[in-house]
Formats: C-alpha cells, sequence, structure tokens
C-alpha cells in the first residue's frame, strides 16, 4: 500500500515535470506543425582540434603519411586561429513549424502541379514524399499561394535561425553521428548505405560475367538513391521529422558567403541558404548547424513551412 | 643569332606548362583564373574554401576555416569526353577527380591520394556498380612532383579507361548507368577532402586526420576536355 501511493506520487511528480506534447495543429491541407517555444542558442561554434592528428581512418600506407612535429604545430596555430565561439540568438516569439517537410500531396493541393522528380514512376506513395525540384522562388509561391487558399497571412519560410533552433531542440548545432544516424535520412552516405554494397569510398567486388537483368524505373530508383516517405525516422526531442537528411530546406534568408551565418542575416541576395542535407548528403554536413547554399541538387532540395501564432 | 634562338627555345619549355595537353583537347582551366568554375554549395566537404591560381598558372585549393574542405566544379556538364589534367598533391592529402558529379557531389571519383589508393575508381555518395581497384603505381607516379590523368568516359552504361602519367592504369566496363534520378552526365570536379567535423569532440571517429595535412595546396595545371559523341 506505502509502495503504491509512492508509485501514484511518484507518476504525479513526473507528469508535472514533463510538459505535456503540443495539441496537434493541422491545416486545411493536412499539414501538421509543432509548436515551439522562445528561447536561446549559440549559433556558429567552431572548435575543431588536432586530436586525431596522424591518425584518422585507416593506417597510413606511406610513413610519408604520418603528421611530423611541424604539422602537429601548424595544425594547433590554425585551430587557434579558426576557432569560433559563436553568438547568441535569442527566438523572442513561439511559433508553429511543419511537422514535417512539405509533401508532393501538399504541394499538388495548393499549386495543382507538381515539380517532383521522385513521382509515382519511380517511388511508392509519392504523395506522402517531399516535394523537391522547387526554387526558393517556387517555395514562395507556394507560401503566398497557402496563404490565399486559407485567406491568412501566417505562412511564411523559417528564417534560418527559426530552422536551426527547431533542428536543435535544445541540442547543439553540430550533432553526433549516433544522433544522425537515428534521425537523418540519408541513404548514400558513410556507414548508412553499407559500405560493402557500393556505398562512398568502396570498390566493389569484381562483376560476374552475365548478363544483368533489365531494371524497371522504381528499381533503377531503389538502386541508385531516392527520398524518403516523410516522417520515416524518429523525430527530434522536440517532435520534428526530416530536419536532417532527406531533403535540403529553403529557408528565408539569403547567403551571406561564409561558414555560418552572422547575427543580422543580409537583407537581400540572389543565392539563398540551405539547411540540413539531403538523402545524399553524409554525416559530415547532415547537422543542425550547416549553412549551405542553392542551388544544390535539385531532386534534393524541398522545404518546410512556419506559421505565424496571433 | 643561333644562340639566342636556342636560349629562347629554352625559355620557352621553361614555361612550357601551357603548351602540354594533348592534340585535340581544349582547356577548361585558363591558367589565370577560376573562370568556369565554382565551389558546391552542399557539398559535405565544406563550400568556404579558397581556390586561387598562381602565376606559374596553376590552380591551389585550399581548406578554409580549419579542415573544412570543398569541391570545385566546372559550370558546364559533360556526358561522353576524354580528360587530361596534372595534379600534385603532397603526402597525407586526399583529393579526387569527380566524373559525372551533380552539383552536391554524388559522382564517379578517381581517387587520389599520394601514397593511398590513387588511381582507384570508388563511388562518391553514389552507389558504384563496378570500381577498379587502385593500380600498382611503382615507377609509374611521382612523388611530390604533377603527374598527368587522363580519363576516357563514355556511354550511358559508362566505358571508363584511366591512364596515369601515359600508362593504362584501369579500365572497366559498367553494367549500368549508377547516377541518381537517371541522368546522364554531370561536371568534372575537383575534390578536397574534408579533414573535421566543427565540434570534433562530440563526434566519435569525427575526424579524418590523415586525409589532410594542415595548410598543404592541392595542385592542378593542364585541365583539358575533348568532348566525344
Amino acid at each position: 500500500m506505502k509502495w503504491a501511493v509512492a508509485l501514484a506520487l511518484s507518476v504525479l511528480t513526473l507528469a508535472a515535470q514533463t510538459p505535456a506534447p503540443p495539441a496537434a495543429t493541422v491545416n486545411s491541407i493536412g499539414m501538421a506543425f509543432v509548436r515551439i517555444e522562445p528561447g536561446t542558442m549559440q549559433v556558429g561554434v567552431f572548435h575543431p582540434d588536432c586530436e586525431n592528428g596522424g591518425g584518422g581512418r585507416g593506417a597510413p600506407r606511406d610513413p610519408r603519411m604520418v603528421w611530423v612535429e611541424a604539422d602537429r604545430a601548424a595544425c594547433e596555430a590554425q585551430t587557434r586561429a579558426d576557432r569560433r565561439d559563436g553568438f547568441p540568438v535569442t527566438i523572442r516569439k513561439a511559433y508553429l513549424i511543419g511537422k514535417t517537410e512539405v509533401t508532393q500531396g501538399q504541394w499538388k493541393a495548393v499549386m495543382r502541379t507538381n515539380p517532383s522528380l521522385f513521382q509515382a514512376d519511380r517511388v511508392t506513395n509519392p504523395d506522402n514524399h517531399p516535394v523537391e525540384s522547387v526554387s526558393w522562388q517556387d517555395a514562395q509561391a507556394f507560401v503566398k499561394a497557402l496563404n490565399a487558399k486559407e485567406k491568412t497571412r501566417t505562412y511564411r519560410l523559417p528564417t534560418e535561425f527559426e530552422w536551426e533552433y527547431a533542428c536543435r531542440a535544445g541540442g547543439p548545432g553540430q550533432q553526433t553521428w549516433t544522433e544522425i544516424r537515428a534521425q537523418a535520412v540519408l541513404g548514400l552516405g558513410l556507414g548508412l548505405a553499407g559500405r560493402g554494397a557500393g556505398g562512398r569510398g568502396s570498390v566493389p567486388a569484381a562483376p560476374s560475367s552475365e548478363p544483368l537483368p533489365p531494371e524497371t524505373l522504381m528499381q533503377y530508383t531503389a538502386r541508385t538513391g531516392r527520398t524518403n516517405e516523410v516522417g520515416s525516422k524518429p523525430p527530434n526531442a522536440w517532435g520534428v521529422h526530416d530536419m536532417l537528411g532527406n531533403v535540403w530546406e529553403w529557408v528565408a534568408d539569403p547567403y551571406n558567403g561564409k561558414i555560418f551565418p552572422d547575427p543580422t542575416p543580409p537583407k537581400s541576395g540572389s543565392v539563398h541558404v540551405l539547411k540540413g542535407g539531403g538523402f545524399a548528403s553524409d554525416v559530415k554536413n547532415a547537422i543542425c548547424a550547416t549553412h549551405a547554399f542553392g542551388p544544390g541538387d535539385p531532386f534534393a532540395v524541398g522545404f518546410r513551412i512556419v506559421k505565424d501564432l496571433p | 643569332m643561333r644562340s639566342y634562338g636556342v636560349l629562347l627555345a629554352l625559355f620557352l619549355s621553361a614555361g612550357s606548362a601551357r603548351a602540354d595537353i594533348p592534340d585535340g583537347f581544349t582547356r577548361i582551366f585558363d591558367g589565370k583564373t577560376t573562370k568556369g568554375w565554382h565551389f558546391s554549395g552542399t557539398a559535405h566537404h565544406g563550400t568556404t574554401a579558397i581556390a586561387r591560381v598562381t602565376k606559374d598558372g596553376v590552380l591551389q585549393l585550399l581548406q578554409h576555416p580549419f579542415g573544412q574542405g570543398g569541391l570545385f566544379l566546372t559550370d558546364k556538364t559533360y556526358k561522353n569526353f576524354e580528360l587530361y589534367l596534372e595534379v600534385k598533391i603532397p603526402f597525407a592529402t586526399n583529393s579526387g577527380i569527380f566524373l559525372r558529379s551533380s552539383e552536391g557531389g554524388s559522382a564517379y571519383q578517381i581517387e587520389l591520394v599520394q601514397g593511398g589508393a590513387t588511381g582507384a575508381l570508388i563511388g562518391e555518395l553514389l552507389r558504384l556498380s563496378q570500381g577498379i581497384p587502385a593500380p600498382d603505381l611503382t615507377n609509374i607516379w611521382k612523388i611530390d612532383e604533377f603527374n598527368s590523368i587522363q580519363v576516357r568516359m563514355a556511354g550511358d552504361a559508362p566505358h571508363i579507361t584511366i591512364w596515369i602519367n601515359g600508362v593504362k592504369a584501369g579500365e572497366v566496363q559498367e553494367p549500368r548507368n549508377d547516377q541518381i534520378g537517371g541522368f546522364v552526365g554531370g561536371r568534372i570536379g575537383l575534390q578536397l577532402h574534408w579533414h573535421t567535423t566543427y565540434e570534433p569532440r562530440s563526434v566519435s571517429g569525427g575526424g579524418m586526420s590523415n586525409a589532410m595535412k594542415p595548410g598543404h595546396p592541392l595542385e592542378f595545371r593542364n585541365i583539358a576536355i575533348k568532348e566525344l559523341p
């Protein structure tokens, strides 16, 4: 009896400490949103080190590949010079962000077209795959059309900081490879495609002399790489899917020409920032901090949207 | 008068880097500027590396900032072609020639690692049907000097032949096209491999330190192409 009371009390305590999951918000085209609360993050942290100098992947085949003292000293000097502690960014107002990337089905419901490469001849259930082969201007056209359809002005592309804040879900800009493998939709990167299957860096075994059977476009696509249905991997800590991998995502900001954003983004520019990596990216760059830029590979470029709260 | 002629010939041959491309090829690097080339904005090696041209007509690629490489791509795309270039790579660097590369860096790759698997055909972010193992380059590769690479690539399921310093180093008939999306053709790319993640202590095995000794540029010159039907 005493145990039962203690258990009940601890369950109640736990319930009080765990914030309730946000109420599901779904719009007129079935697009689900997650509510992101205000907070602060440190952006642009760059802390390279020389810890593995001369080690790295595989044993050097030639002794001249091994770092000598001069290499180590050069490394120490350069990592000190290039080290960046970043800057704080405060998100002052809660907002809703797409729980997944905008899908082909959602795009069609608004635009009546579908620019994507990976359609029904190449993948099953394409309506649930992210829309891709969209320019930044196309993404803005979608936002405009959705606002018109719902007679609102609350939909827009996320700013880079809103995107990165939702991606990090309270964590750092650089995810660990364990976290990336758990969450990211990567099809061809290191350790994710299976090196023996001809993934990155592999030399496949000698071929059989038998002629290969013909392939359908669906089989070709499965063999060579494609987007996945949205939500195919577990979400991040705040319940958002596909931030890493699947398709690169346009954000509102023009690109500043640097490895990290500036505290104040450029006001204008014809090149825009891409975030998160696509299915043909790697654990190296499928991280929340990656500050890439267009055009990228059209077949691996899409977007998600935010909705302003009243 | 005759001695002046000899001197002139010597002078011209000393600067002969500009003349050394095979007959019928067209330069795609002008030896003065990086016109016609750009860095990929989405390559995982990095997007902010440095490309510069020396007064001797050599293209140098350097990581920037530390450990962040890049993928230097032709603006133009090529399908069937012969490519010629000369490359000088220090020990403990990792480079590669990308063939039929996508903008993001999914490509057929000829590996370039002095003392490593130079000349191997591998897939980079591309599931290669049939690779070429690294050839034995003993007595062929010149350590710390410029070495020539020539490659012929033709066919939807490409036939690829590689020559290093004029010696045939590998050949393969791919059984299929392996490019994402079924495209055939793409950019020529020069890989400057990444070396470290942004916060390596948070990433187990997050460094590829013997991929790049700090401060050592990759050097390329006489990059030329002959397009095939």
